[in-house]
């Protein structure tokens, strides 16, 4: 048995990562965790940004001594993936300052509890009642929020 | 003298001047923003007529295209831009105090400059950057106002859009492995060769939800509802009208130029309509007006979504006549809830607290759902007229869930007018929108006015727009003027 080619090993790694990552963002439950599931999905992406301009019979697109190597690799996904790092680190960073935020005025990274709380904190200010019955269809007379005694006013 | 370059470079530059000169002088820091915003609305239509004839294209840094970043200025491109710059202005952040109101005055300037770059720009990966900018400066802004529900909520936000630009990242990647090339002329050049099998479809379904978090496409729209309650009413206004019509607009030129699949546009089609019953549906279902109002934006851009999967030129025309009128008249409607906001059982009675408010929330109503003559029945007009033009039964499906959502929308939003005008003691009268929520809004009502007595030239223009927009060959020709097309 011939060990797997290289490429193949790197595609299903960024593969891999993206679904890794994926699949992370929508089962985790805290934050954080949340947070790292981005960075293995931009991981991946960006592996696979890499990848698609890499050639494994090539030098770097360098001119030494004014040789020009007979085949070089495309240089373009790398700049752009220097990009999308800089963009991805920049957005991280953003997200772990609302994360910050969101622990000092809630006190919890639980995304059911964030929920509750978002949705709660929203049904108060417009005025329309606790989460439960928010998307119940309003009769067609009276004011249920006023009725049960949920409104904010 | 002017150049339309300027248009994403000047607000770029003041961004980051603005901090500075707020340090030296508050009154000219409040002033500068809007001021250079006027100064770009103004540029935009100085370079009107160099695009007129023909599309302008810039290679940045004197790079030729295929090798630089290219701009690509149709007069769609330039519409655009100076939409942008234009709904920046007149939804400009209301003044408050201290830091946060300078850093609240870079982002929008940081939004400005994104959303100019990503109208004009022709490069794949350069539209993925102003993507990505666009994102950071709406997130900055739909969490200014510093409330836990503001943070939560774009918390949410941040999550599904970064999610959304991975996976755009991925289709970049996908294309740039398969077509060697980013270059949007030069894609559309190589495409039919290289982009038509299945590969070209996952970059495109890749790309797709990618751009559609911020078009709030169906799966991927979660975020709006929650978005748009927290933040304040003029960044929910910009979002909705602006910004997802950006994200929409890329949506278009990657379909016009680069995926002409039967499977995409069936894929846009099945989407949009789930957009717009999910959408509709959930807006009559809503108790507050700022749910509805979003709730609804996500119905309308079902629409455009089901325009745009209508192929050739029609579908062009029609969906850009919905994402003009939507981009009129969502934000004077998101202004309206500025003060209005609350739950619908609040608002009694506020038509006696202002009547022109109240006048005019059932102007852009009657517009949004589509009475003639309004604009937005003519828009509403040519969408189903131009699905039920084509042939097959998911169109006729689409034409029918359209109608289906303008009978929902007339019951939620007459629901909102009866409220309206209900009789109450001048005493629990809720409160009348501000006067400068209430001066834009009338500027845009006056707009959605003058366009239904100028309909003809207004149609007209927008046709012509259109065309170009749909033109594939033209906008190589433009690029690459030596190039060859085959027949």
């Amino acid at each position: 048995m011939s060990p797997p080619d290289l490429g193949v090993i790197l595609f299903t790694a960024a593969f891999g990562l993206a679904g890794i990552g994926i699949l992370g963002i929508v089962i985790s439950a805290h934050l954080v965790r949340i947070v790292l599931s981005i960075v293995l999905l931009e991981t991946g992406a960006n592996l696979l940004l890499m990848l698609s301009g890499f050639r494994f019979d090539a030098v770097a697109p360098v001119i030494v001594d004014g040789v020009v190597p007979a085949s070089m690799v495309d240089p373009v996904p790398q700049a752009l993936v220097l990009t999308a790092i800089v963009i991805g680190v920049a957005v991280q960073a953003f997200m772990m300052t609302l994360v910050l935020r969101l622990r000092r005025v809630y006190g919890t990274l639980d995304i059911r509890e964030l929920r509750d709380l978002l949705e709660r904190d929203l049904a108060r200010e417009a005025g329309v009642g606790l989460p439960g019955s928010e998307n119940a269809p309003v009769p067609a007379t009276g004011s249920p929020a006023v009725a049960r005694g949920e409104g904010s006013s | 003298m002017t150049h339309p370059v300027l248009l994403f470079a000047l607000p770029l530059l003041a961004a980051f001047l603005l901090p500075v000169v707020w340090r030296a002088s508050p009154a000219a820091g409040r002033l500068f923003g809007p001021l250079v915003l006027a100064v770009n609305v103004v540029i935009g239509l100085l370079a009107w007529d160099d695009v007129a004839g023909q599309a302008l294209v810039i290679a940045l840094g004197g790079f030729q295209p295929p090798f630089g970043i290219a701009f690509y200025i149709d007069r769609l491109a330039l519409l655009f831009a100076v939409a942008v710059s234009l709904a920046i202005l007149l939804l400009w952040p209301a003044g408050r105090d201290g830091d946060g109101a300078v850093r609240e005055a870079t982002l929008t300037l940081v939004l400005a400059a994104a959303g100019t770059g990503l109208a004009m720009s022709g490069d794949l990966f350069n539209i993925y950057v102003f993507y990505e900018l666009t994102a950071v400066a709406s997130y900055g802004l739909a969490a200014a106002r510093g409330t836990g529900a503001g943070y939560a909520a774009t918390m949410r936000f941040v999550v599904i859009g970064s999610f959304g630009a991975a996976l755009m990242l991925i289709g970049v990647a996908l294309v740039y492995q398969a077509a060697g090339t980013l270059n949007l002329a030069q894609l559309a050049q190589v495409a039919p060769g290289t982009l038509d099998g299945p590969l070209g479809l996952a970059a495109f379904v890749f790309m797709l939800f990618g751009a559609g978090v911020k078009a709030e496409l169906f799966p991927v729209n979660t975020w709006v509802p929650e978005v748009y309650g927290a933040a304040s009413k003029r960044v929910a206004g910009l979002l909705a009208g602006i910004i997802s019509k950006l994200a929409l607009l890329i949506i278009l030129r990657l379909l016009v130029l680069v995926f002409q699949h039967a499977e995409a546009q069936q894929i846009l089609l099945l989407l949009g309509v789930a957009g717009v019953i999910t959408g509709e549906l959930a807006a009559w279902r809503a108790r507050d007006l700022t749910r509805m109002l979003a709730y609804s934006s996500i119905g309308q851009l079902g629409v455009m979504f089901i325009a745009f999967s209508i192929p050739g030129e029609a579908g062009v025309f029609a969906g850009l006549a919905v994402a003009l009128h939507h981009m009129v008249v969502k934000p004077a409607l998101f202004l309206l809830a500025g003060r209005w906001g609350g739950a619908v059982e609040r608002l009694d009675g506020a038509a006696q607290a202002s009547p022109l408010a109240a006048a005019l929330f059932i102007l852009l109503a009657l517009s949004l759902i589509g009475i003639p003559p309004l604009p937005g029945f003519w828009a509403k007009f040519l969408v189903v007229s131009s699905a039920l033009a084509q042939p097959g039964a998911a169109h006729a499906f689409a034409a029918a869930a359209i109608l289906f959502a303008a009978v929902v929308e007339a019951s939620y939003l007459f629901r909102v007018v009866a409220r309206l005008y209900r009789r109450l003691p001048a005493a629990r009268l809720p409160q009348a929108p501000g006067r400068r929520d209430l001066a834009v809004g009338s500027l845009l009502g006056a707009g959605l006015v003058a366009a239904v007595l100028w309909l003809a030239p207004v149609g007209d223009g927008l046709r012509g727009i259109a065309a170009e927009a749909a033109d594939r060959d033209g906008y190589i020709r433009a690029v690459n003027p030596a190039v060859e097309l085959l027949p």
